[in-house]
């Protein structure tokens, strides 16, 4: 007999017990009804992209890309938050925890497997919405760049210069490869926001606790560059300071992840940059669920 | 107990660390022109609370175009005040987006000096003040603009005609066309401004005219503008009748007497 007894064969860490876990997660939360929210975002990019005709071609591409951004950035972040938020007390709920952690089963691997399947939710929800939007943008600067070209030609004046000119203004204002960089850093913001509830979670008493605070992180985060601008130039004192300082230093900053402005004023956004802010990502969410983790060991379930 | 104290020394160890790697990273997207200001404190007083909060999250792009649209409602009400207001608080928003400058400046320059000289309820004199206020206001706006987006064509060019349609000051209008050509605009508008120099009719500025429109010709650009203001330049700079090329307009018909 040369089988391995049972406690040779197992693994502290196993990526296959994680991926089990983040792929339950994400039947969990397709479960709640998720993807209601991504239904609006896919109604939201549709009425954008035919809702404002009034307004000049370059416009109409902009606001098309200023909702689609828009809704994009507040459904995910709120997503991230109120997905997260409801992961642990629905397990502890449903006593699913318990059975998951009576098994062999870390819970290190358990949160990690937790946030796995947030990020994957976010992620595959992203996908599919960078997709509708790169159908519909296009769909839009086609038509735009037809009905130009009709009308240069009704006023006989499509000169090689002109359609060259307006294929390449439109080109500039439409579809471009920094907008899909701007769709993945509201996925790292995304995922940065559900690291940090995964966190709040880990002590919270309550889910709404948890989304709460979790709002509370995202605002500060967000005005993080504005805030400390304000505490440490223009206040005073050891209790002001010492304020900027936390929020300094508790607080992701959120700003580093809004690449959707310049994009949609048409620059380019580097490789390099994204390079850096998925770092910087990566690092929070390395950070923020290895202090999770050390409050979750220590949680009386 | 100790993984919570743990946990704490954790979280503020890595923030401090952090603190650095967010500079650097805030700097590269400063570099690479990604980075925006941040929305300006002052600018909580025009703007409401839920914008503000709004603007703090990231979400600027969005509340300047949901205020644009408002903005475009009081133009078709032609409530100009309120279009000036709104579009302020659109280009204060998204400074470095040419396009809020550009129609901004175009709403006060055109659309509301033009809808004032057509009141009729009012004296000559109040008509064309608030003309001349509604111009130099369209004209603030778009030279505001291209401080915060230097060398900008687009708002060059609008700098350019206000000067040129509203203000009829050729000097500043050839100025401003010529520097949009240079910027990236299309090339007829540095015919634009070779036909404003032509109007200032002094010796340098109509020998940069002509060099100007001469290039054009020789390109294949041979509008009746081009060869009427080379007819001008050629006449007034004495150029030899042998490498003359312009040609002066026909009379334009008389209208038909019934």
């Amino acid at each position: 007999m040369s089988s391995a007894s049972p406690r040779s064969a197992y693994s502290s860490f196993s990526p296959g017990r994680i991926w089990t876990m983040a792929t339950h997660t994400v039947t969990q939360l397709i479960r709640m009804r998720i993807l209601v929210f991504m239904g609006i975002i896919s109604i939201v990019i549709v009425i954008a992209a035919f809702a404002f005709p009034a307004v000049s071609p370059e416009q109409q591409l902009k606001l098309l890309k200023d909702w689609t951004f828009g809704a994009l950035q507040v459904f995910f972040v709120i997503i991230a938050i109120a997905a997260t938020g409801l992961l642990i007390p629905r397990d502890l709920e449903d006593r699913t925890l318990y059975t998951t952690l009576s098994k062999p089963v870390p819970r290190y691997e358990y949160l990690i497997g937790k946030l796995l399947g947030v990020m994957l939710l976010l992620g595959g929800g992203l996908l599919l919405m960078d997709l509708v939007f790169s159908l519909m943008l296009y769909v839009k600067q086609s038509l735009i760049i037809s009905s130009q070209i009709a009308a240069l030609e009704k006023e006989q004046a499509a000169t090689p210069e002109n359609i060259a000119f307006i294929k390449d203004l439109n080109s500039r204002f439409g579809l471009t490869y920094s907008l899909h960089g701007a769709v993945w850093a509201i996925f790292l913001k995304a995922s940065v926001v559900a690291a940090v509830s995964l966190l709040i979670s880990c002590f919270a008493s309550s889910t709404l606790f948890t989304i709460l605070v979790g709002m509370a992180f995202v605002i500060a985060g967000q005005g993080q560059a504005l805030l400390r601008e304000w505490f440490l130039d223009k206040m005073s004192g050891f209790w002001q300071k010492a304020l900027s300082g936390a929020i300094a230093i508790f607080c992701p900053d959120l700003t580093l992840f809004d690449l959707a402005e310049p994009a949609i004023r048409g620059e380019v956004i580097p490789l390099g940059v994204l390079t850096e802010v998925s770092g910087i990502a990566l690092l929070y969410i390395v950070g923020y669920t290895s202090v999770a983790y050390l409050f979750f060991v220590e949680k009386e379930l | 107990m100790k993984n919570k104290i743990l946990a704490v020394i954790l979280l503020v160890t890595m923030g401090v660390a952090k603190v650095p790697l967010e500079d650097r990273v805030a700097a590269t997207l400063k570099a690479a022109d990604l980075r925006d200001a941040p929305v300006a404190l002052s600018l909580r007083e025009t703007v409401s609370q839920m914008a503000f909060a709004a603007a703090l999250g990231g979400l600027r792009s969005l509340v300047a175009s949901i205020t644009y649209l408002r903005a475009y409602v009081a133009f078709e009400d032609r409530d100009w005040g309120r279009v000036d207001s709104l579009m302020t608080l659109t280009t204060r928003m998204q400074p470095r987006e040419a396009m809020y400058w550009d129609e901004a400046a175009w709403h006060m320059a055109y659309n509301a000096a033009t809808s004032t000289q057509q009141r009729e309820d009012l004296r000559a004199a109040i008509r064309n003040k608030d003309f001349r206020d509604y111009v130099l206001r369209g004209l603030k706006i778009v030279q505001e603009g291209l401080v915060y987006n230097p060398n900008n064509p687009k708002l060059l060019v609008r700098e350019a005609e206000i000067y040129r349609d509203r203000l009829k000051d050729p000097r500043p209008a050839a100025e401003a066309f010529l520097l949009a050509a240079k910027s990236g605009a299309k090339p007829f508008y540095e015919r634009m401004g070779a036909y404003e120099l032509v109007k200032l009719g002094e010796p340098p500025d109509l020998q940069q005219a002509y060099e100007i429109l001469k290039r054009h010709y020789d390109k294949g650009f041979r509008y009746p503008s081009v060869l009427r203001d080379l007819d001008i330049l050629e006449r007034k700079l004495n150029i030899p009748a042998a490498q003359r090329v312009g040609q002066p307009l026909p009379p334009s018909p008389q209208p038909r007497r019934k």
